[in-house]
């Protein structure tokens, strides 16, 4: 006898489950949406828009001006701070989403539903991916209101093209680690490491090839490496053209961390499913 | 009389410092096993002060090749260090009570809360000197430098004033803590904030001068500068020498315990009137 519960079953159509598919993406953005606007409170977006990028774009300024080194090396890292700032509500906060589950109850009931699951995985995060860049927004607003960035030459469009595909590819990176999130006791640790470890290894505060040569290949896997050269580009005037292969390693980059989040999950929610380990932390 | 008038708090009977030692002595322990039994929480706030000392590191190049530019770096990030354990352990201690449904419990001790706070923070800022062994075994392993310490001694004066100022700092963030919702939002507000105003990798002297009356009242500042002073060779700082340091240090942890332990007798009573601890 053929099933007519489940969403899944070979009865329905492929465009029906893209409708569905879609129904589930928009259900998960909105609570993602909800989530942020209406639980989190007020303060939370002042830290996380304000003070926070504020307070590291200036800690690491004051480090340099501590160093004596030239304005342009100064604005170097401030640009790389204002856009690594995103980092908390990208990474972060999604790599956090399967461990918030888990410590509201919520995992079981999120795992039995029949949606589908890369709309849901994809879903639940995107709100942050226009909080990510509203933060990066508002970090080269302070770079160059507060700390002195000259933005006279700047490719606006390609500065918001690079902080929109950033924000997604930042945002992947952060659900591949809440995938992880998914078998370990908590994404927490992971997702503190992967959060202040982009200082040190995506171009903010000192060029890539700075690092011993075994340490590059991980920076170049890390997206936001190409974002915030890709941004210093365009604040510097580059043309659209001349950041497109930048902007295509990352958006590259951004497939490929994506899909390898997604496969995490998956292979862990099978696992899970076998071993009735799901909550277990 | 014995019985529990004895031990009823704020009552001070017979063996009354007593039992508040045998407290502290308590709640070192069991966050020192809560700690090595799920180092989780606290690694968070290893890692920040961890990671931007390495950045520190690669931005200082090749003067971090000398030693005193090493040890500047380390005594920096030792100070970050227990300012993070210290910031996330006065946010958590309360917090951990209210999802570990353990509040009730805490507050039905016959015991002020300041003492069981106390001993938390009191091993929460211990932590942080972690992070700096973790950096001088790098310094020392990567970049191979060695290094001395011109007066041991007032190095671990100022060393030991400086963790107990920022335990009591601790204590005085965890009366704003017990009372209020915004336990998150004033941890992450005020990490990095106190690494820039307490000068932990540059002095504060290069800080905006509206910026230098909030840094001047940290106590931390001072202990930092006498860190400094009593282990880097030649190393000139603020006006003020070594011992005027330790005393503004010394007046400044004081305010802040006697008010830390005021406040919390308020916030106490306050929150056991209204029986809203829980509410979050």
């Amino acid at each position: 006898m053929k099933s007519t519960e489940s969403p899944s079953a070979s009865t329905v159509s492929a465009g029906e489950r893209l409708r569905m598919a879609l129904r589930v993406f928009w259900g998960a953005f909105l609570f993602g949406r909800k989530g942020l606007i209406v639980w989190d409170s007020w303060e939370m977006w002042v830290m996380q828009i304000v003070i926070t990028p504020i307070a590291q774009i200036g800690f690491f300024a004051l480090l340099s001006i501590y160093l004596q080194y030239p304005a342009t090396v100064t604005q170097y890292i401030v640009i790389g701070n204002a856009v690594q700032s995103m980092s908390f509500a990208a990474v972060f906060a999604v790599a956090n989403i399967t461990s918030q589950d888990k410590w509201q109850g919520t995992l079981p009931s999120t795992m039995v539903t029949p949606a589908n699951r890369l709309a849901l995985f994809i879903g639940r995060a995107w709100f942050q991916v226009l909080l990510s860049a509203l933060i990066a927004a508002a970090g080269l607003f302070y770079a160059a209101t507060v700390f002195g960035v000259s933005f006279a030459t700047a490719n606006y469009l390609g500065i918001a093209v690079t902080v929109l595909l950033t924000a997604f590819a930042m945002t992947g990176f952060g659900l591949l680690i809440s995938a992880v999130g998914l078998y370990l006791r908590t994404a927490m640790i992971v997702a503190n490491i992967f959060l202040f470890v982009t200082l040190l290894l995506s171009g903010v505060n000192f060029p890539v090839s700075v690092l011993p040569t075994w340490l590059q290949p991980v920076s170049w896997a890390i997206p936001l490496t190409y974002g915030t050269q890709a941004v210093r580009m365009a604040i510097s005037g580059s043309s659209f053209t001349a950041l497109l292969p930048t902007l295509g390693w990352e958006a590259l980059d951004a497939v490929v961390v994506m899909g390898a989040g997604y496969a995490l999950f998956k292979g862990f929610e099978n696992l899970s499913r076998k071993t009735g380990r799901f909550e277990e932390y | 009389m014995g019985g529990l008038s004895e031990l009823t708090p704020g009552k001070k009977t017979e063996g009354y410092m007593e039992r508040r030692g045998q407290v502290l002595k308590a709640c070192i322990v069991l966050t020192a096993k809560l700690f090595f039994a799920d180092p989780q929480w606290v690694i968070p706030s290893i890692i920040a002060p961890f990671i931007f000392t390495l950045v520190a590191f690669f931005l200082f190049g090749g003067q971090a090749t000398s030693g005193s530019f090493l040890l500047y770096l380390v005594l920096g990030s030792g100070l970050m260090g227990m300012w993070g354990t210290t910031i996330y352990g006065s946010s958590n201690s309360i917090g951990f009570d209210r999802w570990n449904g353990t509040m009730e419990s805490t507050l039905a001790a016959p015991v002020p809360l300041s003492w069981i706070a106390l001993g938390r923070v009191l091993f929460n800022t211990f932590e942080g000197v972690i992070n700096a062994l973790f950096i001088l075994i790098i310094g020392l392993v990567w970049f191979q430098v060695g290094f001395g310490i011109v007066s041991p001694g007032l190095f671990f004066l100022a060393s030991v004033s400086t963790f107990l100022s920022l335990s009591a700092f601790g204590l005085l963030m965890c009366t704003i803590i017990l009372l209020s919702r915004k336990g998150g939002f004033i941890t992450n507000s005020m990490e990095i904030p106190v690494y820039i105003a307490t000068g932990t990798m540059f002095p504060v002297s290069i800080l905006p001068i509206v910026a230098l009356p909030f840094a001047f009242l940290l106590a931390p500042t001072w202990g930092i500068e006498a860190i400094r002073l009593s282990a880097l060779p030649g190393y000139a700082g603020l006006a003020t020498n070594y011992w005027e340091d330790l005393a503004i240090l010394a007046v400044e942890t004081l305010a802040y315990l006697g008010a830390a332990f005021v406040l919390f007798k308020r916030v106490e009573a306050y929150a056991k009137r209204n029986g809203t601890l829980e509410e979050y």
